[in-house]
């Protein structure tokens, strides 16, 4: 159901999770628990925001929470998107940390895995 | 006294005898026994007759004995019961029978006569008593007895079996007329217990179907040339009486072993036979009847020929039956062919073909049931019943039969040999197989040979003619994919949005078809078009038509001279004549518009701040229509910026059971109310509400959006899913008003949350509510308002929904909520431009 939304990858030791379209109040619920179900055990998490074309609350409110889950069990987390773009304005507007942030995917990795 | 005087006797006096008679001589030896006895019954005087008779002595009996103590433990109950009573009474008994016992212990049956002395007084003086033997009477009353017994065995034996007769002449089928037979024995001959096995032809064995204890139909069939009894007997076909254990010990040791178990001393077995009336000396042993007794048992004549005669009858009642049973089988079998065949032709696809044809099959024919279908790379199977066989030994029964096209009636092999495998064969080619398992009640496959084969041609062809149909549904279905799923121009002049739902039960690809493209940059033609037909022809045509109309439309052309080439067109693609087509040319920089109707339904339009209004202009006949009016017409009409046009095939509104104004009707209002929807998802939701799910024709919808609205109006559902629409339809507004980039972000995201605010909170509690939104543009600015009727709360500081007002405030240049029977929004957002 969630496919055209959210997929899934490793990349490096990290988890990968992919993010399409348009995040809404419609979807974020479900798309929140397909992240869950499928990162709970992972080392590190990029998620990749790059193909995100609106964001709103409800998707910020998703990001927020697994960005609260990881931090608490000490997982490394990053948030990949565009340098500019809705995904970014939303992001900058709710002021997500800059530490979470990065534009390049590889680099995210990388830092991740270093 | 005259009487006297013919000379003969004077019986008024004795004779006079002409030796000394002396009465003493006559009491010791007269003809009858003489008793005296004292009122108690003690014996005081005894003649010489009756010492004789008993063997006692007068020592042993006078004064020693009573009357009593000489008769039988049963008649001293009598005699005190019933004899001394009527003798007190009258004085005197007649005739009394009593069983005397004499002194070697023997019984001597003898009458009684006797007479009561009494005193002056009348008390019991002495009792005078004369004994008759009656051991020749007793002897012939016993016979006698017999005798009647006898008659009456016989008459209840005959009444048993005229009664049987009756039965076996009413029972249709063999398993009846072995129910009918299995109750004889009991009532005609005593017997304790019966059982019948009937001869099974098929299979050359016979099997106990009946039995009056059912510890006896343990299912052991026997074959017939096994060395049982039950075969034995069917063999020689004549009756066998086995009178002991020793002489089933000797010949038939397992018969011995049941009688041991059973506790039977005589057994009786009795072939059933019938023979044709043209040769009655062909016998021929339908069956076996076999009863038992507890006791050893001889049969009279009379009863052998008794029990004889019932062979017959129900030899003869079971040929009959069999008969019978063939003639009814073959209606049945004939029924049930032409059934499955009408069946089958209902359900045009391939594997609910092959599913119904096993579903019938199981258990009408046989016990499981399995067609196996060499189509695709993976082969179809359907399967019903069970237990299926042995799976390894099955795939080799098929391969083999596919490899050489004979059916196998039986595996041959002990464990399969009740599984039939046949082809299934259709223009010379095996399609498949058909496997089933008759199961060991009924006939076997090779019994069923001629049947079974019908059945599987029947099958094949069925199921080849399926397979036809399936790969020609498949073709049109790609074909007419891909030939919908080709782009649609998009501009910010106009929009265009489409649906196309295929029938529900999807059983063949219809005509219909939508287009829309751009003849030059300026003008926009659209197209819905309806093939008559189905399937893949229709398909193929609906392809050259949309094609010969792309091909053919040029700037200066127009509808009329269009639809003029398109019955050019037909004359050479036949199968495209009466295809009816719906056709409409935009000048996008004037928004007028020229359309044409070739037969179709007329286009529905919609204008801002009026009802919808169908367009009856330019009317003619369906392509290459012989009766319609030949001369192609077109009309020219101006649109204003912010109508929608809505083209459709005649699925969207024609029911059975509607009429066609009705569903105009219908229509018109659907679409009126859908006019302030945003236009994506607006041709979805109106299939939805005009056919539902279960439509039986294809539908084919087209909506132009046109020109762009000062004022954009849209009325949504609460419905998170509805956000994506709004904002959809709202980004073509925005980049069609020309809005820079930053500002159609914020204006998506202000918009967004405050919809999802209405729909989150406001609505909380009511599904059904709608949400306005009305936007404005100007050079300075955009202006949206958005309007509910729900319930405000105050949202906590910092909570996942103060975010969402927070984002509108940061995005927005003015936002103002208003509280007042729900919440408005009123928010205002700078142009880039107008920042400078």
């Amino acid at each position: 159901m969630t496919e055209q939304w959210v997929t899934f990858a490793k990349l490096g030791r990290a988890d990968l999770v992919r993010l399409a379209g348009e995040i809404d109040l419609a979807n974020a619920p479900e798309i929140g628990r397909e992240i869950v179900r499928q990162t709970g055990r992972a080392g590190a998490v990029v998620i990749d925001l790059t193909a995100v074309s609106f964001l709103d609350s409800a998707g910020v409110r998703l990001l927020d929470a697994l960005v609260g889950d990881l931090d608490q069990l000490g997982t490394p987390i990053r948030l990949v998107v565009g340098a500019t773009g809705a995904a970014r304005m939303t992001l900058q507007l709710c002021a997500f940390r800059d530490d979470l942030l990065a534009t390049d995917l590889d680099r995210a990795a990388d830092e991740l895995g270093g | 006294m005259t009487e006297n005087g013919g000379g003969g006797p004077d019986v008024t006096q004795d004779l006079r005898v002409p030796w000394e008679e002396d009465p003493g001589d006559l009491y010791e030896h007269a003809p009858c026994g003489y008793l005296t006895t004292l009122p108690d019954g003690t014996i005081v005087k005894v003649n010489e007759t009756f010492l004789a008779w008993t063997g006692y002595t007068r020592g042993d009996l006078i004064g020693q004995r009573r009357f009593r103590d000489l008769l039988s433990a049963g008649d001293k109950i009598y005699h005190e019961t019933h004899y001394a009573p009527l003798l007190s009474m009258q004085n005197d008994v007649h005739e009394v029978a009593f069983d005397l016992m004499r002194a070697d212990g023997e019984r001597l049956p003898i009458l009684v006569n006797s007479t009561l002395g009494r005193d002056p007084n009348g008390m019991p003086r002495v009792i005078r008593t004369t004994i008759f033997n009656a051991s020749e009477r007793r002897g012939y009353e016993k016979e006698l007895l017999a005798a009647r017994r006898a008659a009456e065995a016989s008459e209840r034996r005959v009444r048993v079996l005229q009664q049987i007769v009756a039965d076996l002449a009413a029972a249709p089928t063999g398993a009846e007329v072995a129910d009918a037979v299995v109750r004889a024995p009991g009532p005609a001959f005593g017997a304790a217990s019966a059982t019948v096995w009937l001869a099974d032809p098929d299979r050359d064995q016979l099997a106990a179907v009946a039995g009056t204890e059912s510890t006896a139909l343990s299912g052991d069939d026997i074959p017939r040339g096994s060395s049982r009894v039950i075969a034995e007997v069917a063999r020689r076909g004549d009756l066998h009486v086995v009178g002991s254990l020793e002489e089933a010990r000797e010949h038939f040791p397992e018969l011995a072993t049941t009688m041991r178990r059973t506790g039977r001393a005589t057994v009786v077995l009795l072939p059933l036979t019938a023979a044709p009336a043209t040769d009655p000396a062909a016998v021929e042993v339908l069956g076996v009847l076999g009863f038992d007794f507890a006791e050893p048992r001889e049969l009279t004549d009379s009863e052998l020929r008794m029990v004889r005669l019932l062979g017959h009858q129900a030899g003869q009642a079971l040929d009959r039956a069999r008969l019978y049973d063939d003639a009814r089988r073959r209606e049945t079998r004939a029924i049930f062919l032409a059934g499955t065949t009408r069946a089958l032709e209902v359900e045009p696809r391939l594997m609910p073909r092959a599913r119904m044809l096993v579903d019938r099959i199981v258990p009408e024919v046989a016990e499981w049931a399995a067609v196996r279908l060499q189509v695709g790379p993976a082969g179809l199977v359907a399967e019903a019943g069970g237990p299926a066989p042995d799976p390894e030994r099955l795939a080799e029964r098929i391969a083999q039969v596919l490899l050489d096209g004979e059916a196998q009636l039986t595996d041959g092999k002990e464990f399969d040999a009740e599984c039939a495998v046949l082809p299934l064969v259709a223009n010379g080619r095996a399609l498949g197989t058909l496997a089933l398992r008759t199961g060991p009640d009924r006939r076997t496959a090779a019994a069923e040979a001629l049947f079974l084969r019908d059945l599987a041609d029947r099958a094949g062809l069925a199921l080849e003619n399926a397979r036809l149909y399936e790969q020609e549904r498949a073709i049109a279905r790609t074909l007419q994919r891909s030939l919908l799923a080709g782009d649609l121009p998009s501009d910010p002049r106009f929009a265009v949005e489409t649906h196309y739902r295929a029938a529900a039960h999807d059983l063949e690809v219809g005509g219909d078809w939508f287009d829309a493209f751009l003849i030059t940059p300026d003008k926009l033609a659209v197209v819905v078009g309806d093939v008559v037909g189905r399937g893949i022809d229709a398909a193929t045509t609906m392809g050259q038509l949309r094609s010969a109309i792309r091909a053919l439309a040029s700037a200066e052309a127009g509808p009329a001279r269009l639809l003029e080439r398109l019955d050019r067109f037909v004359e050479r693609v036949e199968s495209a004549r009466m295809a009816t087509v719906a056709y409409a040319e935009v000048d996008l920089s004037s928004n007028e518009m020229v359309y044409a109707c070739a037969g179709h339904l007329p286009p529905l339009l919609a204008e801002p701040g009026g009802p919808p209004r169908y367009l009856l202009d330019a009317r003619s006949g369906a392509l290459g229509s012989r009766a319609a009016r030949q001369a192609r017409i077109e009309h020219r009409t101006q649109l204003v910026a912010g109508s929608r046009l809505l083209l459709y095939t005649d699925g969207l509104i024609e029911r059975r059971n509607r009429r066609i104004d009705a569903g105009f009707e219908l229509l018109a209002r659907t679409y009126a109310g859908k006019r302030d929807s945003p236009l994506p998802g607006l041709t979805t939701s109106i299939a939805d509400l005009l056919v539902g799910k279960e439509h039986a024709d294809d539908v084919c919808l087209l909506c132009l959006a046109l020109g762009t609205e000062q004022r954009l109006e849209r009325m949504i559902g609460a419905d998170p899913v509805q956000i994506a629409l709004l904002r959809k339809d709202l980004r073509g507004w925005l980049v069609a008003h020309a809005v820079d980039d930053e500002s159609t972000q914020a204006v998506l995201l202000a918009c967004s949350e405050a919809v999802a605010n209405a729909i989150e909170h406001g609505y909380r509690d009511n599904p059904l509510g709608q949400v306005e939104v009305v936007a404005t543009v100007s050079p300075e600015a955009v202006s949206v308002r958005i309007t509910d009727r729900g319930v405000w709360t105050s949202p906590e500081p910092g909570g996942a929904r103060g975010r969402g007002l927070q984002l509108i405030r940061q995005v927005m240049d003015q936002v103002a909520f208003d509280h007042d029977g729900g919440t408005t929004v009123t928010m205002r957002r700078i142009r880039r431009e107008a920042r400078r």
